[in-house]
């Protein structure tokens, strides 16, 4: 995201119809929302046309978007997370019922355990809690991270990690409950 | 059971935001975000914490095409519908299948037929024939859906001929002017002046099939002086489509 864009002021232009400023938010951006669908749906064209649908909805809806509620980012995030969560689901229906496991799932399955995990503390790095953090136990961060970066239920990340469902479930309960603590502490967010 | 406590609400909230709330759940939580601001506060915050997850997200430059996309399906509806329907001879026909536009269409072709069987001097029709010669037709409608004026030119011809259908209001010190709106949604270009009296023939600076073979739409401005290539109109007061007719 380029750090010049004013994205409030792109994103009240764009609300006005103004077809430059929404081209301008677009490109500031772009590369963020697609590395967060890209991350969800590991499949650069199912995310690129996630990408796509969610700046059909920013053009049509951004006069619901509410400053005093949330910042640009905030905002555009959601919608592209939605998206790709969405797609994901119906893309795993889609597969379950016609194949077995494809290469794309192969893909998906190899890395879903570690992968997620590194995001998960590059992120917390960048916010300095990591430290915060740090006495979440491993299966907890997982459970975080599976549930955020792809989009996963308390039903795949218990069979992820191979755990009970309810097990899976206190683990995220407690990720995002430390999660609050240390963001409230760190004075990132209310 | 009490949603909005704020223990349990918060919960919920996180959980709808996270993605972890499915089913029946999700959709009653969907139904309280509707009906009370309360709730949607809560779910602001918590989108606001996770988006702070986003942050350590590697960036990736989608391809070219997804903008390219984005505007074509946005922007030029016209064209995208185009690419979709069957191409073919009979294309500029399909373009104009569509609701309103066909109704309007019908509506021009049914009344030139009228009014060139009463007087088919009016366009420039030789001899006595039932037949439709190779043509263009516009018909502008004013704001409130009135037919106003009717144009018509032959295919290789360089005249058009205007009839107005009621009277057209010309304030002093204006013109009405006369363009044509290319199909690609490119800008339009001037193409005469109305006068406010007809039948009248209006000289055209080139024949009809090459003026209008991409345009699709008449409309008539109002200007203070009569408009050369590459000016902007004003505010239509009349518009409507423009047919050819083999």
């Amino acid at each position: 995201m380029s750090a010049a864009a004013d994205l409030p002021q792109l994103l009240s232009r764009t609300a006005l119809r103004d077809r430059v400023a929404f081209e301008q938010l677009y490109r500031a951006t772009c590369a963020h929302l697609l590395g967060v669908a890209f991350r969800i749906l590991n499949n650069r064209d199912r995310a690129e046309e996630v990408l796509q649908e969610a700046f059909m909805n920013v053009w049509h809806s951004a006069s619901g978007y509410n400053a005093a509620m949330a910042t640009p980012m905030t905002w555009l995030i959601n919608i592209v997370r939605n998206k790709a969560i969405d797609a994901v689901r119906s893309g795993r229906t889609e597969r379950a019922s016609t194949v077995a496991l494809d290469d794309e799932g192969m893909d998906v399955a190899a890395d879903s355990a570690h992968e997620p995990q590194q995001l998960l503390a590059d992120s917390l790095t960048k916010v300095n809690i990591d430290k915060c953090m740090s006495t979440l136990n491993p299966s907890q961060r997982q459970a975080l991270a599976l549930a955020y970066y792809r989009g996963m239920v308390h039903t795949d990340i218990a069979e992820a990690l191979n755990a009970p469902l309810g097990t899976a479930k206190a683990w995220v309960r407690r990720g995002l409950d430390k999660l609050k603590d240390c963001l409230v502490a760190a004075g990132v967010t209310p | 059971m009490n949603y909005l406590l704020p223990e349990r609400l918060d919960r919920l909230a996180r959980e709808y935001v996270l993605g972890t709330l499915t089913g029946r759940a999700r959709r009653r939580f969907e139904r309280l975000l509707l009906q009370a601001p309360v709730a949607t506060l809560a779910v602001t915050t918590w989108q606001e914490r996770f988006s702070v997850l986003a942050a350590g997200v590697p960036v990736m430059q989608p391809r070219d095409a997804v903008w390219a996309g984005l505007e074509q399906r946005l922007f030029a509806p016209a064209a995208a519908a185009k690419g979709k329907a069957a191409a073919g001879p009979l294309q500029w026909l399909w373009d104009l299948l569509s609701g309103r536009a066909l109704a309007g269409a019908l509506a021009g072709v049914l009344l030139c037929v009228v009014v060139l069987r009463l007087q088919p001097g009016l366009v420039g029709l030789e001899p006595q024939s039932d037949a439709l010669p190779a043509s263009y037709v516009g018909l502008l409608v004013d704001a409130g859906g009135k037919p106003t004026v009717l144009a018509s030119s032959r295919r290789h011809g360089r005249e058009l001929t205007i009839k107005l259908l009621q009277p057209v209001v010309i304030p002093p010190g204006k013109v009405a002017q006369l363009w044509a709106l290319p199909k690609d949604g490119s800008a339009p270009f001037p193409v005469a002046v109305v006068p406010d009296k007809g039948p009248a023939r209006l000289k055209l600076n080139d024949t009809s099939e090459k003026l209008f073979a991409n345009v699709t739409r008449l409309a008539v401005s109002l200007e203070s002086a009569p408009a050369q290539p590459g000016d902007k109109p004003s505010d239509f007061v009349l518009s409507g489509h423009c047919v050819k007719l083999w």
